[in-house]
Formats: C-alpha cells, sequence, structure tokens
C-alpha cells in the first residue's frame, strides 16, 4: 500500500533560524505516526508544510498521492487539521462550527448531531463555544477535524492540558480514526502518549528527525535486557537483585531470586522513549 | 476564488456580527441617534441681516430706519473697499452692502438721478436683494421728504460664486458628517471582526480546507463593503438624503463603504486586541474626518484637504443633497473617490494577505 503522506528532505528557515533541516517522512494509510520532540523542534512547522499552511524552502510533500505544490486545494479536501490553539468561532454554537466547516468542504445536508456525540457534546450543540470548558472545546477541535471524514489526520498536541477523561475520550477517537483507514500524524510532547496510541514513533529534535520505528523496538534496542527485584530479606533489610533476560539458566535465575527473600517489586528495564529521546537528543522532552 | 466559498464565509461573517453585542449596540445606537441629531438640527437659517452701509451726512435716517426693521443690522463703514473687504471677510458675516453716493441729498435736489450701489455675497437670497432695494428707497425717501430719484444698479455686484437662493442650513450641512460617521463605524467593526480572527488564528482553520486566502479576503471585503453601505443607506434614507440625486448617492455610498473596508482590512492586520484597534482605526479615522468636517464651513476646501481619500466622498454627497448635482457635476470627484477606494483596497488586501501568511 502507497503511503499516504511522503516527505522528502523538507526544509525552511525563519530568517537565520533553521526550523527544519531536512526532514523526511512516510505515513501509511491506518498508521498513527508520534512525531515526538521538545517544543521548538520543529514539529509545528513540518505539520504547516505538509498541510499546505507554508510552502517548504527545500523539498517535497505528497499527500494521497497528490504533490502538495500543484494540488493543494486537492489535498485540503481530503484531510483534517487539529490545531494546538483551540481556533474556534467563539461567539457561534458547536453545530455552527461544524455547519460552517462542512460548508467550506462542499458537503451539502451536513448534519453535525452524530459527529457532536461521538465526542460527547450532542446535548450541548446549540450552545455558544464561549460558555465550553477547555476540555469541551478541545473535543469540539475534533470533531471538527473530522466534518470531511478526512483521509489523514494530522494532530497538533490534541490531548495537551486535558483532563484525563477528555484525553482518554480523544485518544479513543484517534484510534478509531487510524482503524477506518485513516493516515494519523500526531505531534506530542507527552512520550506516554506516543507510546500509548503510535504504530511508530519519529524523534524531532532541532529540526531533524533522530530515529524513526516502533515504540517496541525502540525501547527493546535501547533499554536492558533484565529485571530488577527488589526484596525484603529475613533480617529485614532492602535489597536488589538482577536478573537477566539473556541468561540460559534464566528459570533457575528467576526462582533463586524470588525465594531469597519477600518480593517487593519486579521491574523490567526496557527503555522509556524519553530515555531514548535523551540517548539519541543529549536533551530531555522538556527541554 | 470560488463564489461558494466566499460565500459561506460572508454568511459565517453577518452571522457573527449578529452574535456581537458591542457591534448590535454601536449599529441600534447610530440608527437611532444619528437620525435624531438630524432631525433635531434646525432646518433654516438665520434671517437677521447684517448690512453694511456706506453713506455720508445720513447717519440719523439710517439709524431711524435700522431701529424700525425687525431682522436688519446696520453695520458703517468708511467707503466701499472696507465694505467689499467687510463682506468677503467670514469675521464681519455681512450678507450685503449699500453704498450711498455722497452728494446724494444735493443731487436729488438738483432734481439729478443719484446711484445707490448694491453689494451683495454669494449666498444671498434673491428675497433680500429686492428688501435691500426698499431700505435704499426708504433711506432716500426720509431723507429728502419725497421719492427720490434713485437708481438702484440692476445688476447686483456680487461678490464670491454666486450662490443666490442656496444657503445651506445646519442640517443639510450634517447629513455627510453622518454618513461618514456610519462608514467609520462599520470600518471600526470590521477591523475588530478580522482582528478577532487573526488573533484566535480561526483563519488558519479556514485556510487549511478548500478555501484560499483570495476567497478569504473576497469574503471579509464584500462582508465590509455590504454592512457598511447597508446601514449609511439606511441612515441616508431616515435623514431624507435621497430626495435629488439618488443614484449618484448610491454609488458614492458604495465606493465609500468599499473605501473604509480596505482601510478597515488594514486596521485589523495591525489590531491585537480591542483597544489596539480602537487606537489604530481612531488614528486612521481622524485625518479622513476632516472633509466631512469642512462641509460644516461652506466654501472652498484647501488643496490639502481635496487629496485627502474621503473628500471626493464628501463632497459629491455635499453638492447632490445641497446643490443638486448631476454626474456630470461631480464627476471629478467621483472619480477622485474611486482612485482612493481602489487604492485603499488594494492595500487592504496585501496587507491583511501578508498577515495572514505569516501566521
Amino acid at each position: 500500500m502507497s503511503p499516504a503522506v511522503v516527505a522528502r528532505e523538507l526544509s525552511y528557515s525563519y530568517g537565520e533560524h533553521v526550523a527544519v533541516d531536512g526532514i523526511s517522512v512516510d505515513v501509511a494509510p491506518g498508521e498513527i505516526l508520534g512525531f515526538l520532540g521538545p517544543n521548538g523542534a520543529g514539529k509545528s512547522t513540518t505539520i504547516k508544510m505538509l498541510t499546505g499552511q507554508m510552502q517548504p524552502d527545500g523539498g517535497t510533500v505528497e499527500v494521497l498521492g497528490l504533490p502538495m505544490r500543484s494540488q493543494r486545494t486537492a489535498i485540503q479536501q481530503r484531510i483534517g487539521v487539529c490545531f494546538e490553539e483551540k481556533n474556534l468561532y467563539l461567539s457561534m454554537s458547536a453545530a455552527e462550527n461544524l455547519r460552517f466547516f462542512a460548508r467550506l468542504f462542499g458537503i451539502a445536508g451536513f448534519d453535525p448531531t452524530s459527529l457532536l456525540d461521538r465526542v460527547g457534546l450532542a446535548d450541548r450543540a446549540g450552545d455558544r463555544v464561549s460558555e465550553y470548558s477547555k476540555g469541551m472545546r478541545q473535543r469540539l477541535m475534533m470533531a471538527r477535524t473530522l466534518v470531511n471524514q478526512p483521509d489523514v489526520l494530522f494532530l497538533d498536541e490534541p490531548t495537551d492540558g486535558l483532563d484525563p477523561v477528555s484525553a482518554r475520550r480523544i485518544r479513543e477517537l484517534v484510534r478509531d480514526e487510524a482503524s477506518r483507514g485513516a493516515a494519523v500524524l500526531l505531534t506530542t510532547h507527552d512520550m506516554m502518549e506516543a507510546d500509548d496510541l503510535s504504530d511508530r514513533v519519529a524523534f524531532v529534535n532541532e529540526g531533524r528527525i533522530l530515529a524513526v520505528d516502533t515504540p517496541e523496538r525502540l525501547k527493546l534496542s535501547h533499554g536492558n535486557r533484565s529485571l530488577r527485584v527488589r526484596l525484603r530479606g529475613s533480617d529485614g533489610a532492602v535489597g536488589e537483585q538482577v536478573v537477566d533476560l539473556d541468561d540460559p539458566q534464566i528459570a533457575g535465575a528467576m526462582s533463586e531470586a524470588l525465594s531469597s527473600g519477600d518480593v517487593l517489586t519486579v521491574h523490567s528495564e526496557e527503555a522509556t522513549l524519553e530515555d531514548i529521546f535523551v540517548h539519541f537528543a543529549g536533551r530531555g522532552l522538556d527541554g | 476564488m470560488r463564489p461558494a466559498v466566499v460565500s459561506t464565509i460572508v454568511g459565517k461573517d453577518l452571522r457573527e456580527f449578529r452574535a456581537d453585542r458591542f457591534f448590535l449596540l454601536i449599529t441600534g445606537l447610530s440608527l437611532v441617534f444619528y437620525p435624531l441629531i438630524f432631525w433635531l438640527l434646525p432646518s433654516t437659517v438665520d434671517e437677521t441681516l447684517r448690512v453694511g452701509v456706506v453713506q455720508r451726512g445720513l447717519d440719523r435716517v439710517v439709524a431711524a430706519v435700522s431701529d424700525g426693521s425687525d431682522g436688519l443690522a446696520v453695520v458703517e463703514l468708511s467707503d466701499q473697499a472696507t465694505l467689499e473687504e467687510a463682506l468677503l471677510s467670514a469675521d464681519a458675516d455681512l450678507v450685503a452692502g449699500l453704498v450711498f453716493p455722497d452728494d446724494l441729498v444735493a443731487d436729488a435736489a438738483a432734481g439729478a438721478p443719484a446711484q445707490v450701489s448694491l453689494l451683495i455675497t454669494a449666498d444671498v437670497a434673491p428675497e433680500v436683494e429686492t428688501a435691500l432695494a426698499a431700505l435704499a428707497n426708504e433711506v432716500a425717501l426720509l431723507a429728502l421728504g419725497e421719492p427720490p430719484p434713485t437708481n438702484l444698479l440692476s445688476e447686483p455686484v456680487v461678490l464670491g460664486e454666486d450662490q443666490v437662493g442656496d444657503q445651506v442650513s445646519l442640517r443639510e450641512q450634517l447629513r455627510p458628517l453622518l454618513a461618514f460617521f456610519v462608514l467609520m463605524t462599520e470600518t471600526f467593526a470590521l477591523a475588530t471582526l478580522v482582528a478577532a480572527e487573526v488573533q484566535t488564528r480561526t483563519v488558519t482553520a479556514v485556510l487549511v480546507t478548500p478555501a484560499t486566502r483570495a476567497d478569504f479576503l473576497a469574503a471579509k471585503g464584500v462582508v465590509g463593503t455590504a454592512v457598511a453601505f447597508t446601514e449609511a443607506a439606511v441612515i441616508m434614507a431616515l435623514i431624507g438624503g435621497f430626495a435629488t440625486g439618488a443614484p449618484i448617492l448610491v454609488v458614492t455610498l458604495l465606493l465609500g463603504a468599499a473605501l473604509v473596508t480596505g482601510i478597515g482590512m488594514v486596521a485589523g492586520s495591525f489590531g491585537r486586541d480591542f483597544m489596539t484597534v480602537l487606537f489604530t482605526s481612531i488614528l486612521v479615522m481622524i485625518p479622513l474626518m476632516i472633509p466631512a468636517f469642512s462641509a460644516l464651513f461652506p466654501g472652498t476646501a484647501a488643496a490639502w484637504v481635496q487629496v485627502l481619500p474621503t473628500y471626493g466622498f464628501v463632497q459629491t454627497l455635499v453638492e447632490v443633497t445641497t446643490a443638486g448635482a448631476g454626474w456630470a457635476d461631480v464627476s471629478a470627484e467621483l472619480m477622485l473617490l474611486a482612485g482612493w477606494t481602489l487604492a485603499a483596497f488594494i492595500g487592504g488586501w496585501v496587507i491583511l494577505g501578508r498577515r495572514v501568511a505569516t501566521l
């Protein structure tokens, strides 16, 4: 299956500052690609080039097999973009917001009810958005992103600052859309979210992609294949034992470790995405 | 640019206008108070005539005539040159002058015809001319005791541009000012709408749909022009502005609305919030108001006022509503207005377009 998004050697500078420096990335239909990096890494600028908001200084973008440079409007007809800013029309209701965007996409007879129901806002459809909480506005942003049943979704920090319930609802929506076959490019600096949602993650720092792979492969290749067991001995002292998972005698080693005292905790020593990012970038995701 | 997309954005903007309480308030106040102010102003001019008189030896007679006439104020002057100067000066506030010859009584006694000169300013009504002729006769009658062989000039000397019978009441002078104020109000409303769209970045959400920047800018142009024109036309109708030259006035209001829309797009591009939009709008509007205020003081506007963008708008309204001017009379002003409108619209389009592109 050909990729839904293909970017090659994208570059963009704000004056002297190089924001994006040769980024190449593919996203397949039905795939969620997590774009992971700290603020200022170049994620949002890349998204702007992939969605036709900006012309790259160099490189090419193809979305759904169409070149962005010459087919921007045709591409924008088939993509959905969820911005980090809650850029909704506050003086209009949720239903009016969705109807307006549906008309821009040329969708006749659009009924916002089912979409608002999906994001849990059907009962507040007629209320002005200015009366909505932050979580409700973000859910409406997601609903707006889905108005045209897009083949590609660009989601910029879609759960940033949300309460756990709203964040979970949005993650479910993202998974549903990927299951439907939409390609999803998700930018975030929340490594837990990236780990939870993404089929692959791309680490972005200083305008470059440092690594791209599945979260599992990254964690396995950069972590220790071992278990750390914390125990309380018969004398009451707390100690630790490390069990090597590649040890041919692992069963015996494990049994010995577990029988040498009261087991307090057992942890695998696989790396987190944050550890791996630090390994590549030399800085954390919050930096 | 696609008309369906533009009309969708226009519909959304109009819905936002309707939902904006501040906009509704200022629009409602404009519709009520501007006509109210207009109709409360006097529709007539002050009819007291201040007449300059040059005479020798007729003081008693002139004083007697002056005292016995309501609505007549006589100002004595030393010679004809001084009188002419006073008539042309706004400070003296004289509408006409009479110059009696020095030897009026002697000539009359000898049976020789005497000539009294009547000098009038440009905006004197014909009935005033008649009244002054009667005044001259009365003075001579009192001085001589019998009807004099006076000979008032059959062609009075008119000083300045002849506007006989065309005095403009304060109410009529205010008409272009009110129309201009309405357009200003709508400029501010559009600037606020544009600034909000830029600051909240709703425009970026619009521009990742099939809507293009040209669609967005065209919609703002249509909304601004339509709203400003509609309100200005309603106000003009309420203050009886369409009684003469309605087609010319419609074109003028349309051009004026497009002019202020271009200005509103510029002001909205620079505005960060309500206060900066207000500040920017006022900053731009102050010089543009000068032609409207100059309409309150009839006469030829200074050259620098005539190059201001709103001069063509105001002057056309003044000439059509107060002097019944036709297309040919105001073609120069309309061309000037059209030129400025085009410049303002292109300027607004480019500046707002750049602002949107850099978000």
